[in-house]
């Protein structure tokens, strides 16, 4: 009996013990290497971590973003290094495990935002950050998400509109669960919202998020709200809204104290003798070709070489920089250079013959952003170059150091807002201001020849958002904010466009072959025919040029994809993938 | 007791079980190299397959049989006996023939004769490169066995054995002694045919085949296409005697030297440089012509082949004779407007315009033209290389698409520079010439005449004897020369 007391006594006590080690607190460990939820959103400073992380994880989507809104427009072709996912995506013919179709990348981003949002407003319950601090960031995220839905939408039709953190991303692609809003259905939701944010400014310069950091100023990291809200109210057919929002980013130096309140946002035309961000040729030697300006600190190509300086300011409006010391890593080398990337995408022929459709003002006969600025020829293999400026050298064009893969998303930029301005406002009936913008501005559209009194001309005469001043004279004395408004032909140094037949539709033409000459290869091109083909209710706008694209490479499927994107259902890819682990 | 024996029986029965399971893992099993010829070199396989004991043999003989015993993987086509019996005695002559016979079998790497490609070039250890055909054939021998695989590589029997081939060049210099055109190519060894050759040539020599594999001792070689190349593929038409100096004869009026030495010299280089052509071609898929290097388009006669000859890098046909009829030969020489060799004075750089235009049918071109410079005949000077002593027809095409007037403009040929900088002596010197607005033909504007062959180094485009601005305007897209049958 004793030996049987002794066995029950020593379980008792290893069941005593377990019991007590195996408490909560012994397997209740915290992880060294990430924050729960107690840890973070405790201060402002929490807050801004959680937005910089978001802009982090943003980049990550840069590649896929170029890819989808590039390659399966009309401007960029893929090569012969291509895998069969890239041709699918070329020939609109993607199957469900295409990566590039996934729009899971996506969600994870617009997850972390519905987070961040309701974090920041546990936190302004919780007096954790103040009503400024809090609108500031929340309208910050509110926006980009809003972007992120925009882009889904162009490319998919049919998505899940979240805006609560979920726990599964898998679950999204239960309908009954989460129901799929139209494109059009989307957009309305995504105005509704975006137009209730309650701050619209960037962040205020004093803010905790605006600091330099690493050699970069982060003001421009983030989001304009005004170019989304632009983008959503044209997008759904609300002209004058679009133009309003747009006209707020485009007077952005008349509010403030920019000193450079003519220049800012503003395209100027070319000066003799100052860095410009325009095509220009030395002066008194626009027939010599050996004078085009043509660095990495002065002319068009600067614009996506020079460092952020203010004419850098004076253009772009968001742009994020890719840095080889840090993740994410730039994956446009990779995408586009052919001496030390994949060489996976190239410009098409058909956008290399826009370009050379054009005529510069000397007499040249071509558009000197393209084969100059937009590409190059190495060996002869077309290379997208804008990607490329700081990665290869000024004057051999070769890497100067592989290892060195700075570089930068370009997100959006004051030609960007141009068109989009001029697109609204032909919309919106204003059809000469519209081909002013896009070919040599105000002034130019607006003046009378021999008038030296120009009180009453080189003016709109409009209310805002169509109100443009750009007078210039000097007796009487007059210096209207737009008067160095050079219009986006104009900066380019090629021939005006002409407008042959309808203006509306002629102008609109215009408009989006300037956007393919002067913004190719920066992703906007899939958003700018898919929404002209919905408000001309014509798909064969966005299909006619996809086939030129095919047909114009040889491609045997040109006729067949062109016959597929006339249903609109064809346009958009499926909104499907493969399960994977969290 | 009894039951407790059984069961401490039975456990003793389940333990040895389990431990007779637990020795042999199934995925040791399933891992193992139970292949036999994985363990062997491919020198033994070799050696023990008895349909290939003889190259087998030959590989000890030369000492290969080492490297094929190395760490490297290798793929080896080994020809059976019966195909060892039938190689010439010559090719095994002596030691370093019998090397570079094997190492014409062998080749690093593995090549299978599973592959996606119809037709892979494989680099032999012997430089030369053999064409691997659908897996079933190498060079024109065919596999009888594919894949037999050893520890480090492949191997493949094949029924005919690979006698490695002389390439064009080494075929030439065999034939110096009894072909004149061979003769001549050789002597280019030592004659410079342009003075830049020499420079070449002296950097080969002294660096003794370590800094150029292929080194350039031979002013063909330099100056038409490099025959020594293993990696790429020539056709070459080697004349018999006659036909050659034929062709030699009709090209002396217009390679005149000065002396009788110099004019066969180059006569010869002219007439020879026209006979290598890139890529081979097989009599059966030799075209009505073939273009030379210096765009002369040689028409071909199928039925003067005396001979096709495969060579390692191509292939050579001996011909009695191609003829190259003088029109197609002499090549008209055209000098772009905008690559001058310089200017009558360097401080004009701001009024020298390179332009890009195009012609009102929208066919893009690229001139110069020098504009309010305020210079009386002011200059553009240009140069041309290897023209024939003949009478030139000079054509000019001169755009001027940006001036409503008409000025003159001429071309001066040849002179020599003065101590005052002035030009004199010129072997001609063209009329001013019009150029009216919006003409973008290509105007006739003159001929001249050279005695002797060869460059010139001094071509003006002259403007208008004016300082006048718009008067004294020069513009040029290109030059052309054409040369005159005499």
């Amino acid at each position: 009996m004793i030996k049987i007391n002794k066995k029950i006594l020593t379980c008792g006590a290893l069941a005593i013990l377990l019991g007590f080690t195996s408490c909560e607190d012994y397997l209740d460990v915290k992880p060294q290497d990430k924050l729960n939820e107690e840890q973070v959103y405790n201060d402002l400073y929490d807050a801004d971590a959680a937005v910089v992380g978001i802009y982090g994880k943003l980049m990550g989507l840069a590649g896929k973003y170029i890819v989808l809104n590039e390659l399966r427009a009309d401007l960029i072709s893929p090569t012969r290094n291509s895998s069969p996912d890239i041709e699918e995506l070329n020939t609109h013919t993607v199957s469900k495990d295409n990566p590039y179709a996934n729009p899971r990348d996506f969600y994870e981003v617009i997850n972390n935002c519905n987070d961040a949002l309701k974090n920041f407003r546990v936190m302004l319950e919780n007096n954790k950050i103040d009503a400024d601090e809090f609108n500031e960031r929340y309208a910050d995220i509110g926006t980009l998400r809003s972007w992120l839905y925009l882009q889904l939408g162009m490319h998919y039709g049919e998505v899940p509109y979240v805006t609560e953190p979920i726990e599964k991303l898998e679950d999204l692609q239960n309908e009954n669960l989460y129901p799929r809003l139209r494109l059009e259905d989307l957009i309305k939701e995504l105005i509704n919202f975006t137009e209730g944010l309650p701050y619209t400014d960037p962040y205020n310069q004093n803010s905790s998020l605006v600091v330099d950091v690493d050699g970069y100023n982060t003001a421009k990291f983030f989001i304009n709200k005004e170019v989304v809200l632009g983008d959503l109210q044209l997008w759904n057919g609300n002209y004058t809204e679009a133009a309003s929002h747009y006209k707020n980013v485009m007077e952005t130096s008349s509010n403030g104290t920019d000193s450079y309140y003519y220049d800012t946002y503003r395209i100027i035309y070319n000066s003799p003798n100052t860095v410009d961000l325009g095509v220009e040729y030395q002066r008194y030697r626009e027939q010599d070709a050996r004078a085009l300006i043509n660095s990495n600190t002065d002319g068009w190509g600067s614009i996506f070489a020079r460092d952020q300086d203010d004419r850098w300011n004076q253009e772009w409006i968001w742009s994020l920089p890719f840095d080889s010391n840090f993740a994410p890593e730039n994956p446009f080398i990779n995408l586009f250079s052919i001496q030390s990337g994949d060489y996976v995408l190239k410009p098409s022929q058909r956008a290399i013959a826009l370009w050379n459709n054009q005529n510069q003002l000397n007499g040249f006969p071509y558009d000197a952003r393209g084969k100059i600025f937009s590409y190059l020829d190495v060996g002869g293999n077309p290379v997208v170059k804008k990607y490329l400026y700081n990665f290869l050298s000024e004057e051999t064009q070769m890497p100067v150091d592989v290892f060195n893969r700075d570089g930068r998303w370009f997100l959006y930029r004051a030609a960007k807002l141009h068109l989009r301005f001029a697109e609204a406002a032909n919309r919106d009936g204003h059809h000469k201001l519209a081909d002013a913008l896009l070919n040599y501005g105000i002034q130019n559209a607006y003046t009378v020849d021999g008038v030296e009194d120009v009180s009453d001309i080189e003016q709109t005469n409009l209310p805002f958002p169509y109100n443009f001043d750009a007078r210039k004279g000097d007796f009487p004395f007059y210096r209207g904010p737009w008067y160095r408004n050079g219009g986006i032909r104009g900066r380019a140094y090629v021939e005006r466009a002409e407008v042959v037949g309808d203006s509306l539709i002629a102008i609109e033409n215009n408009i989006i072959e300037e956007a393919a000459l002067e913004l190719a290869f920066e992703g906007n091109r899939w958003g700018d025919l898919v929404r002209v083909a919905i408000h001309r209710n014509d798909p064969s706008f966005l299909a006619d040029k996809v086939y030129e694209k095919l047909a114009a490479e040889g491609n045997p499927e040109a006729n067949s994809v062109r016959a597929r994107l006339m249903s609109r259902q064809n346009w958009f890819l499926p909104f499907k993938w493969e399960n994977q682990e969290d | 007791m009894i039951s407790n024996y059984n069961h401490k029986l039975i456990l003793v029965a389940v333990l040895a079980i389990v431990s007779v399971i637990s020795c042999s893992d199934p995925w040791d099993d399933h891992a193992k190299m139970v292949d036999a010829n994985l363990n062997e070199k491919l020198n033994i396989r070799i050696n023990n397959t008895p349909e290939t004991s003889d190259f087998g043999a030959l590989l000890i003989e030369t000492g290969y049989d080492s490297i094929l015993s190395s760490a490297k993987t290798y793929t080896v086509w080994v020809p059976t006996n019966e195909a060892m019996a039938q190689v010439d005695a010559s090719v095994l002559a002596d030691m370093e023939d019998k090397q570079l016979f094997v190492l014409n079998h062998i080749a690093l790497t593995s090549y299978s004769s599973v592959t996606d490609k119809d037709t892979v070039s494989v680099a032999m250890l012997s430089d030369k490169y053999l064409e691997f055909k659908n897996g079933n054939m190498i060079a024109e021998s065919n596999v009888l066995t594919a894949d037999q695989y050893a520890e480090n590589g492949l191997y493949h029997i094949i029924d005919k054995a690979l006698t490695p081939r002389r390439n064009i060049w080494e075929y030439l210099q065999d034939e110096a002694a009894s072909n004149a055109m061979s003769k001549f190519i050789m002597s280019l060894d030592e004659f410079d045919i342009y003075p830049s050759d020499s420079l070449p040539k002296a950097m080969a020599e002294k660096s003794e085949e370590i800094m150029f594999a292929d080194s350039l001792t031979n002013s063909y070689l330099l100056n038409v296409y490099n025959l020594n190349n293993e990696k790429n593929k020539y056709t070459f038409f080697l004349l018999e005697d006659e036909g050659y100096k034929n062709q030699v004869e009709t090209l002396k009026p217009y390679l005149n030297k000065g002396t009788t030495d110099s004019t066969t010299t180059y006569a010869s280089y002219f007439a020879v440089r026209d006979m290598a052509f890139h890529k081979s071609y097989s009599r059966e898929n030799l075209p009505d012509a073939l273009t030379s290097r210096f765009g002369v388009k040689v028409p071909v006669n199928k039925n003067r082949i005396l001979e096709e000859v495969k060579l390692s890098n191509g292939i050579l046909f001996k011909m009695s004779t191609v003829d190259v009829p003088l029109e197609k030969r002499l090549l008209s020489t055209v000098i772009e407007g905008e690559n001058p060799s310089g200017f009558s004075q360097g401080d004009k750089r701001i009024n020298t315009f390179y332009r890009e235009k195009a012609s009102p049918s929208g066919e893009p071109f690229s001139d110069i033209m020098v504009q309010n410079h305020e210079v009386p005949k002011f200059g553009i000077y240009y140069t041309a290389n290897n023209l024939y002593s003949t009478t030139y027809r000079v054509y000019w095409r001169a755009v001027n698409d940006i001036q409503e007037n008409t000025f003159q403009q001429a071309l001066r040929i040849g002179g020599e520079f003065q101590a005052d900088g002035t030009v004199a002596n010129p072997i001609a010197s063209l009329p001013y010439t019009d150029v009216p607005p919006d003409d973008y033909s290509e105007v006739f504007i003159g001929e001249f005449t050279l005695e002797e062959a060869g460059n010139l180094d001094l071509i003006t485009l002259l403007a208008a004897n004016t300082a006048v601005n718009g008067q004294n305007t020069l513009t040029l897209d290109y030059l052309k020369f054409v040369p005159v049958i005499k």
